[in-house]
């Protein structure tokens, strides 16, 4: 349980740090101002925290934080939910394609200690990529089309 | 806080104010247009600076950026993936009686994004690839997947290492790939209301290419619902994706992975050797 405590504090020092990355960030980037984002990005943490936790207690779910955080924020901000105006309206203040910077500069530098076998998969990569992009089209296109024309709407 | 840890985050800080100053750039080449996201030169930037590319050749970088802040940098990945997890959960709550409303094909067709791994995971086993087929096959490869393997896996992981690369392509070529294919799909035969459909993976940018040019190709009259199927798609991706990578992509690719890899792994090695 000790354990389990130093660990979240651990990865709350991690959110926070990656909250002001967010919000020096999204200050260039968007020129949102880094005050009024404040109360948003404290209840990013909030829920991020959240699932880190619902995480631990569920171990057996194999449900990763990631979606845990997304399910909790889609439930607090559904139209009837008394919660849905305060979170949006904060949550509003954090840019959605400013969370994306840190993650991608974090990665970038993650797989440097691989990049001698990413560039040899590079050309094959590539084809592979071109075959994932044509295979979730015409997957989705192909059951969409007998779906509809079972509903009669085409 | 020992040096390694403040090492890498102003390391992080730095290559996201320099990526935002620059923010999003977009220019046509001609056959459709390229959008360059800040988030794809902070990637690019992480890399190029590791000790195994630019840091071979300046050594202060090296001193700044070493083995240890890679290592470092892995964990990190997961935890800056929650605020975005958030995020996505902001975008589909207000919407939620829409996405209840909008119907068994756009449910059912959510199922489609699987093809990924039909088509696209032979083919990268006769290419010779092992495990990072899995990361690289089991969806298109966007954040929310990203999220998911990274935490499964590990970012750095095979399965991380194919991801990755899929993610990039999709992120540099995405655009423009999904921009042709939107109007030359119609000559397939596939009704463009299927296809509106099929343009909701995942990805704002993507969506945007490929339903933009296939309302400009289909009939003017079916142009509003095109563009409605499409975005209703896309954001029942948003719920519905990372469900369906971790309940069906992620059993599927491994399970057609033990199946195949014995033997298309093994002619996909001789023909590399």
């Amino acid at each position: 349980m000790q354990l389990k405590a130093e660990k979240l504090l651990e990865q709350l020092k991690i959110l926070i740090i990656v909250g002001i990355l967010i919000l020096i960030g999204q200050r260039i980037g968007y020129g949102i101002s880094i005050i009024e984002a404040i109360p948003g990005i404290i209840l990013v943490i909030a829920v991020a925290m959240f699932s880190l936790i619902i995480k631990e207690l569920t171990p057996n779910l194999k449900f990763p934080a990631f979606a845990w955080a997304s399910l909790t924020a889609l439930v607090l901000s559904m139209p009837f939910m008394p919660t849905a105006d305060w979170f949006l309206g904060h949550t509003n203040n954090v840019n959605f394609l400013g969370t994306t910077t840190p993650i991608l500069a974090f990665a970038g530098i993650s797989v440097g200690n691989r990049i001698e076998q990413f560039k040899k998969l590079s050309w094959k990569v590539l084809i592979v990529a071109v075959m994932v992009f044509i295979g979730t089209f015409f997957g989705s296109a192909i059951i969409a089309q007998i779906i509809l024309k079972l509903q009669g709407i085409i | 806080m020992n040096n390694r840890f403040i090492k890498l985050n102003l390391t992080v800080l730095v290559i996201v104010a320099l990526c935002e100053m620059i923010g999003t750039k977009s220019f046509s080449v001609g056959i459709g247009t390229i959008v360059l996201l800040p988030m794809l030169f902070a990637v690019v930037i992480g890399i190029l600076i590791t000790p195994d590319v630019l840091g071979k050749k300046l050594s202060a970088l090296k001193k700044v950026i070493s083995r240890e802040e890679v290592e470092m940098a892995g964990p990190f990945v997961m935890l800056a993936l929650l605020p975005l997890g958030v995020k996505y959960g902001t975008l589909v709550g207000p919407d939620i009686v829409k996405v209840i409303q909008a119907g068994p094909a756009l449910l059912l067709q959510e199922l489609g994004n699987l093809g990924t791994i039909l088509i696209a995971l032979p083919i990268a086993l006769l290419l010779g690839m092992k495990r990072e087929a899995i990361g690289a096959t089991v969806s298109i490869c966007r954040e929310p997947t990203l999220g998911v393997i990274g935490e499964r896996y590990g970012i750095a992981s095979p399965e991380g290492t194919g991801i990755l690369g899929t993610y990039l392509v999709g992120t540099i070529f995405g655009t423009i790939f999904y921009g042709l294919l939107g109007s030359l799909s119609i000559s397939t035969g596939l009704h463009p209301y299927a296809l509106a459909m099929a343009c909701g993976m995942g990805s704002g940018s993507m969506m945007t290419a490929a339903s933009t040019s296939l309302a400009v190709a289909a009939p003017p009259e079916m142009k509003d619902t095109v563009l409605a199927y499409a975005a209703t798609s896309n954001m029942l991706t948003g719920v519905t994706g990372l469900y369906s990578v971790v309940l069906f992509g992620l059993p599927l690719v491994n399970f057609f992975y033990k199946k195949l890899e014995p033997i298309l792994g093994k002619r996909g090695n001789k023909d590399a050797a």
